[in-house]
């Protein structure tokens, strides 16, 4: 078990970042053009000299920056397949060839004024965005082993908190309470929770279908019910779920859990559970609103890790493209998720190195 | 000793409806065994507290995590019944509750509950004795939601976020809550500590609400132990003095 999931980190580390990606594409242009600036800095002999400075290496770093980006978005699939460095050579190849195509074109624009023609210049400009792409190719490849070390403990967390050992064992002994008087319901229970574990006991790393993990949440939710009877009651509300909709597995039954463990079982009356998915656009957004006991300080801290550990993985798997929100209310507490509609599993497993 | 063929009296509180049926089965199955005698069941702390009153039994299995009013609450408001019955705690899973309960040799039982250890802690349960109020009220993490005062034979509930402020009196403590006070057999400076966050201390003898005063008036004698300040509260006509050493409390909620 061990070697297995050392072999998989392992192969998750040497792999060019997804130039398709939007949260890759802001760090790239945020990076580049801070970089921009201290250089301007750099060069300049005072502060009325800065915004000069600035509008030179703009109008160079701009063209090339946007082109570069452009280029990459356009050869992603055939980047895939090169294997990490002969990627590393083709982007760096890319911005040079980019840099001096830039600079001999726009001709005249990049020439100060006082300096005639010649290859200083080009040098310069070739090994100033060396460094800079250089440069972000290795903290691309840095933030991907941290990650994937996160990415180890999220799924290490799946086994410890997402199913709370309190539920467990509730459920094991409200099984046992009515294996006697209504057997056939206690043999559901049984496979419900073979079920659950199953997938809890499953790799995080994996997106299943949107169907499935409903399903599944629906049998934790029959679960919760036979201990809990009518003081728990669910508000479904699915619609236009795509079929084929993937999504990362045990997103929405640990936010389940946590409406009932926080949310209703503190309550004497107990309450509904909303649930409300839906797609919109290339996005499927998730909403689960619970009651709450009106201040009750107490009890916040297990959420947290919960919460932690989806949030964690929602930025692992889609970065800046998935959104995550806590809203608490006087009674109510609501997480609303937005994540992108993906039908294949993004490439963060199955790239060869 | 006779005591021995009696069957012994059990009350079964859980909120988890299959609990108690587990239970039930459990206890049943026990009766070859240890005579035991159900005599009744409660779903929550409240009605546990009430039927309890007027139902003498010999020993309780109490769920621990319960909404309302946990286990340990109803405990230490159960304690006060002229004759309290031994309790047994049953929980699933509460790391906090189970290193508490070896620390002080409490009983509990884990779900899913075994007949073999349900027996055992009955039969030790003949000859227990109560659990002291103080050590319940260090297994609990949590302060109570509510006073309990014992009159008349029946207890009386005072939620907590009633009570204006407790006064020490001789023996007992006042609790004076907006329609009538209370005696409670406590000890002042206990109370101070579990609820800390909500009531201050103004004199030796006397807690207040936070949240149930209105302002500081200036008017009582001024003398070696009293400041000369009074503490106006919200929904009472009385006014309550200041000592000397707790003055700087009308700085900071003045």
């Amino acid at each position: 078990m061990n070697k297995a999931r050392s072999i998989k980190q392992n192969a998750g580390t040497d792999v060019l970042p997804n130039f398709r990606n939007l949260g890759i594409t802001l760090r790239i242009l945020l990076i580049s053009n801070g970089m921009g600036l201290l250089l301007a800095l750099i060069q300049a002999d005072g502060w009325p000299d800065v915004p000069q400075h600035i509008m030179q290496i703009a109008t160079l770093l701009t063209p090339i920056l946007l082109a570069s980006m452009l280029l990459l978005w356009a050869i992603q699939p055939w980047l895939d397949q090169l294997g990490y460095w002969r990627g590393v050579l083709v982007v760096n190849l890319s911005v040079m060839v980019l840099v001096l195509a830039t600079y001999f074109i726009g001709g005249d624009a990049y020439l100060p004024l006082d300096r005639g023609a010649g290859y200083f210049d080009a040098v310069r400009y070739v090994l100033l965005s060396l460094t800079v792409s250089g440069g972000l190719l290795m903290y691309f490849r840095l933030r991907t082993l941290a990650l994937s070390r996160a990415l180890h403990d999220a799924r290490l967390q799946v086994l410890r908190a997402r199913i709370r050992p309190h539920f467990l064992f509730n459920t094991i002994n409200a099984v046992l309470g009515i294996v006697r008087t209504q057997p056939r319901q206690a043999e559901t229970a049984l496979e419900d929770m073979a079920d659950l574990f199953r997938m809890a006991m499953s790799d995080a790393r994996d997106l299943v279908p949107l169907q499935k993990e409903i399903k599944l949440s629906k049998q934790y939710i029959a679960l919760e019910q036979l201990r809990m009877g009518e003081r728990l009651s669910m508000d479904w509300q699915l619609r236009d779920l795509p079929d084929d909709a993937l999504i990362p597995q045990l997103l929405l039954q640990p936010l389940l859990e946590n409406a009932v463990y926080h949310g209703i079982e503190p309550l004497p009356q107990g309450g509904c559970i909303k649930v409300e998915m839906r797609r919109s656009g290339d996005e499927l957004q998730i909403k689960v609103e619970n009651p709450s006991l009106p201040s009750s300080g107490t009890t916040h801290h297990g959420n947290k890790v919960a919460l932690r550990n989806i949030r964690e993985r929602l930025d692992l798997l889609f970065d800046v493209e998935a959104r995550y929100q806590v809203e608490t209310g006087k009674d109510f507490y609501r997480v609303e998720i937005a994540l992108p509609y993906v039908t294949v599993r993004p490439k963060l497993k199955e790239r060869k190195s | 000793m006779s005591g021995k063929e009696q069957a012994l009296q059990i009350f079964i509180v859980d909120d988890e409806p299959p609990a108690r049926n587990r239970l039930r089965d459990v206890l049943n199955d026990c009766s070859e065994k240890l005579p035991v005698q159900i005599i009744g069941e409660a779903g929550n702390g409240r009605e546990a507290l009430d039927r309890l009153t007027d139902l003498p039994v010999d020993v309780v299995l109490l769920d621990i995590r319960m909404p309302q009013m946990d286990g340990i609450e109803l405990a230490q408001h159960l304690n006060k019944l002229p004759k309290p019955p031994v309790i047994i705690f049953t929980t699933a899973y509460d790391d906090y509750a189970i290193k508490a309960f070896e620390l002080h040799a409490v009983d509990y039982l884990l779900k899913p509950i075994r007949m073999a250890r349900l027996i055992e802690a009955l039969t030790r349960a003949r000859n227990a004795v109560p659990v002291r109020s103080e050590v319940l009220q260090e297994l609990s993490p949590a302060p109570r939601r509510n006073l309990s005062s014992h009159e008349r034979g029946k207890i009386h509930l005072i939620p907590i976020e009633q009570v204006l402020y407790l006064r020490a009196e001789l023996k007992y403590i006042t609790v004076r809550t907006a329609e009538r006070e209370y005696l409670i057999e406590e000890s002042l400076s206990a109370l101070e500590k579990e609820f800390s966050a909500r009531f201050v201390r103004i004199h030796r003898n006397c807690l207040v609400a936070k949240q149930a005063i209105e302002g500081f008036e200036k008017g009582g004698e001024d003398s070696a132990e009293s400041a000369g300040w009074m503490v106006k509260l919200k929904c009472l006509d009385e006014l309550l003095s200041i000592s000397r050493r707790q003055q700087h409390i009308v700085k900071e909620f003045g």
